[in-house]
């Protein structure tokens, strides 16, 4: 078996997320480079320059952290279902004598997912700085300055990742390829399933426990879908108010590339990891909304917790930012933006529950026949 | 009763255009019991799924006391195969996830059957209700594939190979299980399979050969699943 660049593709989610966490670093953190440049400051231009340094290092410690760890939880998913998928040929090269680090080697080209990612992010970034360093100084308080580019970015924000991504892959193919020969042979269903107190409760509101339980990184990721759109929307809209709409468009951006990619890969992850189960039961004789009440459905709780926390998450780190940054600069008072939440709310649960939609018209047309064969 | 007539089944198109079923006709009464036999590739499994409404035939008809099922829609089609009929896979297709009791409560909560603990313990898993598909052997686990098509309280019961992926022994204690279960319940008992010996339980046998009824004879006198050969 090789793994091959079209493999690496696949894992394009990871890419958007790097893409994401490098736009936002790079743009930041080259700011923060040219700025901390200077010699003199005039003393009016103080407060906005320490408030920009400040800020643009948290920012880019926030945003480049929680994405670097959503990258990592992605790139652990996406493998799990890899090895999941080609577990069998896998279990076969194991069986024909390969060692545990020579078949598991290979998977350093998922490494490539995140060098794509970074590498178009830090382009994007460079050919956004212009505009961004206007944005930045829109006051012309501080001296003009002009773009520079720092190498030792390009070390941080797209070699090093690269490498740790790779060698993170490698050493969880090893971890996974402990399993034994048979146990990487045999088909899903037949694995043994980690025992647990089952309540005295009807067909479908166990297999909704069931489901969620199966795959509980399931319920982060449409968790964490649900918090990225509630805090970057609800924070962009602030930010019309509170600073620029460059800044406020660039968030929200990035909140729903986020919010979008990481809702429509866990549901087509749950369509296709629940097909079997979704097939057997309209051969029963289930209604195809029964089943993708039950089977979608059972995360809609966790997607409004994603959304309360991404509320309060938002709401947190604008009253730091602003109160800490910028407390010695003149913009407006920041308070709880109630709009901002009801505008917030309405469009996560109509994009929510369309998105739903859409995947129970797929359930719908899921070829019984097919999927019982594969 | 089943009345199936003229059915005709094709796969690809072009050249690549297969004719699967020549128009087959079948009829099976209420409470009978009907081995279909054929080599690979004969057209049984086919056949099967088209008389439980899984599939669709280009043409031809399939009544259920006057009911053409080929003509009905997607939706009247799934309440038909939630008040009709029952299967059991050869790969069994349980539920990984959930224990022996949840998979045969799939089927007894369709039909409202609270004595579903009744089939687990006919089919000798009372011990093992709690335990997960993983945990059991294979013949343990097409007996909770039984069990979850019997508590669906089906009118026709379709097995597919329910023996093929069994051990001799075991095979015939499955089959004892659905021939006894039959005869207790009085369902009609439709079963695809290779092994001519099998045939030898059956009320009636329909022999398939490349997508033709080759010949369809009843048994005068049936065998028990320990009688047979194997």
């Amino acid at each position: 078996m090789v793994i091959g660049i079209k493999d690496a593709l696949k894992f394009i989610g990871i890419s958007i997320v790097v893409c994401c966490a490098a736009f936002v670093c790079t743009l930041f953190l080259n700011y923060n480079l040219d700025l901390k440049s200077f010699g003199n400051i005039p003393d009016a231009a103080i407060p906005l320059y320490n408030a920009q340094l400040s800020m643009g290092k948290a920012i880019a410690a926030i945003s480049g952290c929680g994405l670097a760890l959503t990258s990592v939880v992605l790139l652990v998913f996406y493998l799990k279902n890899y090895i999941n998928a080609h577990g069998k040929q896998l279990g076969i090269l194991k069986a024909m004598g390969y060692s545990r680090f020579s078949v598991a080697k290979h998977f350093w080209i998922f490494g490539l997912s995140v060098f794509l990612g970074a590498a178009i992010g830090f382009l994007a970034a460079y050919l956004y700085m212009p505009t961004f360093y206007r944005v930045q100084n829109a006051d012309g308080l501080l001296p003009e300055f002009a773009v520079r580019f720092h190498f030792e970015l390009l070390l941080y924000l797209i070699v090093l990742p690269t490498l740790a991504f790779a060698c993170l892959a490698v050493l969880y193919a090893i971890w996974k390829l402990k399993a034994p020969v048979l146990n990487l042979l045999r088909e899903n269903c037949t694995k043994t399933i980690k025992a647990h107190k089952e309540r005295d409760e009807s067909f479908l509101k166990g297999l909704g426990s069931a489901t969620l339980k199966s795959k509980k990184l399931l319920i982060f990721l449409i968790a964490f879908s649900a918090f990225c759109f509630s805090s970057m929307v609800q924070m962009s809209l602030s930010m019309f108010d509170l600073a620029s709409e460059t800044f406020a468009w660039m968030i929200l951006m990035i909140g729903l590339i986020l919010a979008f990619m990481t809702l429509l890969m866990s549901l087509s992850s749950v369509v296709k990891g629940n097909a079997k189960t979704i097939a057997i039961m309209r051969i029963f004789g289930y209604e195809y909304s029964v089943c993708s009440n039950r089977i979608l459905g059972a995360y809609r709780p966790f997607s409004y917790v994603g959304f309360v926390v991404g509320t309060l998450y938002q709401f947190a780190l604008l009253k730091i930012m602003l109160g800490v940054f910028f407390a010695d600069v003149d913009i407006p008072v920041y308070t709880f933006d109630w709009k901002a939440l009801a505008v917030a709310l309405f469009a996560f649960v109509a994009v929510y529950e369309l998105v739903l939609f859409l995947y129970a018209q797929r359930i719908k047309k899921l070829p019984l026949k097919s999927v019982m064969e594969e | 009763m089943i009345a199936a007539k003229g059915i005709c089944k094709f796969y690809g198109s072009g050249e690549n255009r297969q004719e699967v079923l020549k128009g087959v006709d079948l009829n099976v009464s209420d409470g009978e019991f009907v081995v279909i036999l054929g080599v690979s590739g004969s057209g049984k499994s086919t056949l099967l799924n088209i008389l439980s409404g899984l599939e669709r035939a280009d043409s031809g008809s399939v009544q259920y006391d006057g009911t053409d099922i080929l003509r009905l829609s997607d939706s009247e089609l799934t309440k038909f195969r939630k008040a009709q009929v029952g299967f059991i896979f050869q790969q069994y297709y349980l539920l990984p996830h959930l224990s022996v009791e949840k998979n045969v409560r799939m089927g007894a909560d369709l039909a409202g059957n609270r004595n579903y603990a009744d089939v687990i313990e006919a089919v000798g898993l009372a011990d093992k209700r709690k335990k997960y598909p993983g945990e059991l052997s294979g013949g343990e686990q097409q007996r909770v594939a039984i069990a979850r098509a019997l508590a669906k309280q089906p009118k026709v019961l379709f097995c597919d190979e329910p023996t093929g992926a069994l051990d001799e022994g075991t095979g015939r204690q499955i089959l004892d299980y659905i021939s006894k279960l039959q005869k207790s319940s009085g369902i009609s008992v439709i079963m695809v399979t290779h092994n001519q010996n099998i045939a030898d339980m059956a009320d009636s046998v329909v022999r398939l050969n490349s997508g033709t009824v080759l010949e369809v004879r009843e048994n005068g006198k049936q065998k028990s699943a320990y009688e047979i050969g194997w």
